[in-house]
């Protein structure tokens, strides 16, 4: 009898134990999907080198399109300031705030080198959630937390690297623009970032 | 033998002093007990804090706990806010410390990185890493966690003895029973740990962003740093300068995202190094 019982909560303990790693809640699977798409891109051998480079960051930019929450992003970055744009200024805002964001960060995802991507942690609460990842690189592990809103659907809006929130970040610079200058010179200021870039005399130049 | 023993005391000496004066300015602050999600005074005259949008979790997500007085921050936020009055000074030599990447140690790093494949390049930082031993063995004693130091001091040993003198990491894969924490720490963290504040914000030229806090840190740290013995002084530079040539080498990219993607790379900068910190402060 005994001996029944035992084998039974075992397998109860067991089975309980497999299912949770495939129970993670609804975020964490969208963010799952989300990752796991841009991995595929990048690690699609027919979509390699750089004859390949529009076809392959056009790609990346409709996923990201479709896991980001830009305006969500660009609305905490603004913060409080976000109240002084006029709703032509927001969308100008959310439009080329993000183009700076996708332009930089899709170039840096090019370096991918077979990453492995772990999820560690989700908390939900109503429609906010956060997750805790990792991804291991060669020489470290770097954290990497998500922050996500749902909508319609889960979406990211800030993303935490190694302690670092991406949003805070911007906060901080924009806050520092906008209180000298207007919503529109801050805009302006992001286009000619991003027409800077595009004519590929970037980083060499001092903008301190 | 004398000078090694009189530099030996000078490493005590200035370990003590730096001690003695994070642990007086330890007892006047709050302990590192606290929840690390909360942020202790309020600082209710900062505009960021009429924003509305109230985050449920912190940076490493932990629930943030409200108070009555309504407290919005996270402790992070407290660490970003981290005064600058030096700010045109600090810029210059930030300028400064740009050009120097992109027109010396980048180009040089690139150049080597062509010639030396990466897998010696990560060799070199496994031998470089373990030589800072010291520094991470000092930090975990004076934070009281001796687990952490125990298991530092047998990867040193380890890799030193059967990692080829540290060439190897050999002991990457072996994880302590229990969960000891990060054992990345320096001087610096060590005083963070002890409750002490960054002080004011800092751009040194070559060595980049610091603060108050961790310049004295890093000043005990130089002494702890068996490169620095080196004889004669200049051999000790072209050391560090190689090891840095070689951190660079692996890590070409990553400024310049950073910098690309900002409005304002200098405030950039600033609010990740004081973010970065704190998080390894509580890691």
């Amino acid at each position: 009898m005994m001996k029944k019982i035992s084998l039974f909560l075992g397998t109860l303990i067991l089975t309980v134990a497999l299912c949770s790693t495939a129970l993670a809640g609804e975020p964490q699977d969208r963010l799952k999907t989300g990752i796991d798409s841009v991995i595929a891109i990048l690690s699609n051998s027919a979509l390699k080198g750089p004859a390949k480079r529009a076809e392959r960051q056009a790609k990346l930019r409709t996923v990201a399109d479709s896991f980001f929450d830009w305006h969500e992003l660009s609305r905490r970055a603004a913060a409080e300031h976000w109240a002084k744009f006029s709703p032509k200024q927001q969308d100008d805002f959310v439009v080329s705030f993000s183009e700076l964001l996708q332009k930089t960060y899709i170039r840096k995802l090019e370096k991918y080198n077979n990453e492995k991507v772990t999820y560690l942690k989700e908390q939900t609460e109503g429609d906010k959630a956060f997750i805790n990842t990792q991804v291991s690189m060669k020489d470290k592990t770097i954290p990497i937390n998500y922050y996500m809103i749902k909508h319609e659907q889960w979406m990211v809006y800030d993303v935490v690297v190694e302690g670092v929130s991406l949003v805070k970040n911007y906060r901080v610079q924009f806050a520092k623009i906008l209180s000298k200058d207007s919503p529109e010179s801050l805009i302006q200021r992001i286009k000619d970032k991003i027409k800077f870039l595009d004519e590929g005399k970037n980083v060499d130049d001092v903008a301190s | 033998m004398h000078t090694q023993f009189r530099s030996l005391l000078a490493t005590l000496a200035l370990t003590l002093f730096c001690s003695a004066a994070a642990l007086a300015a330890g007892t006047t602050t709050a302990g590192p007990t606290e929840p690390a999600s909360l942020a202790q005074q309020p600082v209710v005259t900062n505009m960021l804090l009429a924003y509305g949008d109230v985050d449920i979790w912190d940076e490493t997500g932990q629930i943030i706990k409200r108070p009555a007085s309504g407290e919005k921050m996270t402790m992070s936020d407290l660490a970003a806010q981290t005064a600058d009055p030096l700010e045109g000074w600090n810029r210059m030599w930030f300028g400064f410390n740009d050009k120097l990447y992109f027109w010396a140690l980048k180009p040089v790093a690139q150049g080597y990185g062509a010639v030396i494949p990466e897998r010696p390049r990560l060799w070199v930082h496994n031998f470089f890493h373990n030589l800072m031993f010291p520094v991470r063995f000092v930090s975990l004693v004076l934070q009281g966690k001796p687990d952490a130091a125990a298991v530092e001091t047998s990867r040193f040993i380890g890799n030193t003895a059967f990692g080829l003198g540290g060439f190897a990491d050999i002991t990457a894969d072996s994880k302590p029973y229990k969960p000891i924490g990060s054992t990345e720490k320096d001087l610096g963290l060590t005083f963070g740990y002890w409750g002490a504040g960054n002080g004011m914000y800092l751009v040194w030229p070559f060595l980049g962003p610091s603060s108050a806090r961790d310049t004295v840190g890093y000043a005990g740290d130089y002494f702890l740093t068996p490169v620095s013995y080196i004889h004669p002084w200049y051999w000790s530079i072209a050391t560090k300068g190689y090891d840095k040539i070689n951190e660079v080498s692996m890590r070409i990219g990553d400024y310049e995202t950073l910098k690309d993607a900002s409005v304002d790379p200098y405030e950039a900068v600033r609010d990740a190094y004081l973010r970065n910190r704190f998080k390894k402060v509580n890691d």
